[in-house]
């Protein structure tokens, strides 16, 4: 069977209630806003293949309730998660200042190895802004990641936002990901790369690659 | 009328609100993929049913001025109580109205009261996200729920400090305004869904939710082993496929009707009824569970089962939870609350 993808990959997307998390992850994966949607409960995902650098990348996109009770059930996801997006605001001083909150949690409970992103969101409501962008700019320069305003309405930053990530996650990865540039010329390698964690609990092979 | 108010200017993939779409009785839209034949002639089918039934619940209340518990009020619960009679009998029979009674005034004293600003922005964030597809839910009706939803959320946070406000009691406080059309009435009923009837789902440690996974997770081993065994292959944590049925109580899971139906017992009988509802759900489909290959297709087919005719026909499928998942005694369930509950506190303290 022809493999639809290379590698597979968790993202998760953090941040408070009411931020645009579910919003962001339709514009994504639908290419559709919904200017009124249901409020999420618990967890859910979406999932989407990329293509960088010639390689077929599929994520599956974690969506998480914001409201902060929600986390003892969240945070069971964080372990299995490669790369996070913090997601404020920019109407909100609120979700902003809680992203010190979300980013030690996910210190805590997520692998060391786990790739950040901040992600300011709502940017068509420049009316609205309590945020300013160098504000942004500042608190990823602290924690060292990559920073991006986005709009779900406009459709603004939202690829870009999710393929940074992607890419860092393939880069943090890189060790596996040369096997996997190896196994690409390997049809029986290739073959072996088999889907989902099911598999990649029984087989080494399949383990280098995905990583779960 | 515009759903997108000022965002009119906007780019593609839009999803525009359709004036002409068909409401339901609720003020629901209907979804378009809705066939409409087969959903008008269910429809007209369960009507004629209900209106047999509501001719024997009218004969009965006549009989006796209060609902009393007994097996034939039981059996009638269980047979669909009228939409006309819901808000009654849902009152009655889990002491809501007796609450109301003896706390005359205590409603509109907790809205005059002094309010706790985080709880309102909090409870605030969610009021346009509850029912968008609902015309009572919206800004431009005439009769807009939401000011109710508010009214309603914040007095029970306020009455009920341990819980304040948990994402998912939104859309049951709006279930509860939709039926008994009365905001204290929805009150007492939010008092006694979550005082008294369910388990600790809500509040800040969620153990009542963590526990009723587990113990759903329990019950499955036992009685449909092969989905166990899928779950455990897979790497599945209940929570991912259960936690919206036990927190919504299978509101936007299942067809409103059957929802209803379902409170119905709820109100009657008690959160057993959650776990016949999942089981059925769950051993009815369990080949197609069964035969998903990874995490995702799980995910996928829990979504799956809980569409299509078998739920639609909500007089067939309550009939059903009461045989499908067989005997299930609350004394099983209480020692099995204990046993999960005692697990999970033991892992999390060990965290």
């Amino acid at each position: 069977m022809a493999k639809q993808y290379d590698v597979l990959f968790r993202l998760l997307l953090l941040g408070d209630s009411g931020v645009g998390k579910t919003c962001l992850l339709c514009r994504f994966t639908d290419n559709e806003f919904h200017p009124s949607h249901i409020s999420t409960i618990g967890v859910d995902f979406k999932m989407k293949t990329l293509e960088i650098d010639g390689i077929k990348v599929r994520i599956q996109i974690w969506d998480t309730a914001g409201q902060e009770r929600y986390q003892t059930i969240t945070k069971q996801y964080y372990r299995r998660a490669q790369g996070i997006f913090l997601v404020y605001d920019i109407t909100s001083e609120r979700s902003f200042q809680h992203i010190m909150k979300w980013a030690s949690d996910v210190d805590e409970y997520a692998p060391d190895k786990v790739q950040k992103i901040l992600v300011g969101n709502k940017s068509d409501e420049e009316q609205k802004r309590q945020v300013a962008t160098a504000q942004g700019n500042k608190l990823a320069k602290a924690y060292g990641m990559d920073f991006f305003e986005t709009s779900a309405f406009t459709n603004h930053n939202i690829t870009e936002s999710f393929t940074r990530l992607a890419e860092l996650v393939l880069q943090a990865n890189k060790k596996d990901l040369d096997v996997l540039r190896v196994s690409i010329n390997d049809k029986l390698n290739l073959a072996a790369l088999e889907e989902e964690e099911g598999v990649c609990d029984s087989s080494s092979d399949a383990q280098k690659t995905c990583w779960c | 009328m515009s759903l997108l108010g000022d965002h009119e200017s906007a780019e593609d993939g839009i999803l525009h609100g359709n004036d002409c779409q068909r409401v339901d009785q609720y003020g629901f839209e209907q979804p378009d993929d809705l066939n409409h034949e087969i959903y008008e002639e269910m429809m007209s089918e369960y009507l004629t049913l209900l209106s047999r039934r509501s001719v024997k619940w009218s004969r009965l209340l006549k009989e006796n001025t209060k609902v009393e518990k007994n097996l034939k009020v039981k059996r009638y619960v269980r047979k669909g109580v009228p939409n006309e009679y819901r808000a009654l009998i849902w009152m009655a029979a889990s002491g809501a109205q007796q609450h109301l009674q003896m706390n005359h005034g205590y409603y509109d004293s907790l809205l005059r009261g002094r309010h706790d600003h985080h709880l309102e922005q909090t409870i605030r964030t969610d009021l346009h996200r509850t029912f968008p597809d609902n015309i009572h839910f919206r800004d431009s009706s005439q009769l807009c729920l939401q000011t109710a939803l508010f009214n309603v959320l914040l007095a029970y946070g306020h009455h009920n400090k341990d819980i304040g406000y948990c994402q998912g009691m939104n859309f049951i406080a709006g279930y509860l305004l939709i039926i008994t059309k009365d905001e204290e009435k929805s009150f007492w009923l939010m008092d006694a869904l979550l005082g008294r009837i369910l388990p600790d789902y809500y509040t800040t440690a969620m153990l009542g939710l963590k526990t009723d996974q587990e113990v759903l997770g329990e019950l499955v081993k036992v009685k449909v082993p092969g989905v166990w065994q899928a779950m455990t292959q897979h790497n599945v944590m209940w929570t991912l496929v259960v936690s919206r049925w036990f927190l919504c109580l299978y509101i936007d899971i299942l067809p409103m009707e059957t929802v209803l139906r379902i409170w119905d017992c709820l109100f009657y009988e008690g959160s057993k009824i959650l776990f016949r509802v999942a089981l059925t759900l769950i051993r009815h489909h369990q080949n197609l569970i069964q035969q998903a290959q990874n995490l995702p297709d799980i995910c996928e087919r829990f979504k799956l089962i809980t569409r299509g005719e078998f739920v639609e026909d909500c007089h067939a499928f309550i009939q059903n939870i009461f045989t499908e998942p067989g005997s299930l005694s609350m004394a099983t369930i209480t020692k099995l609350r204990e046993t999960c509950r005692d697990r999970i506190q033991a892992q999390e303290s060990g965290c």
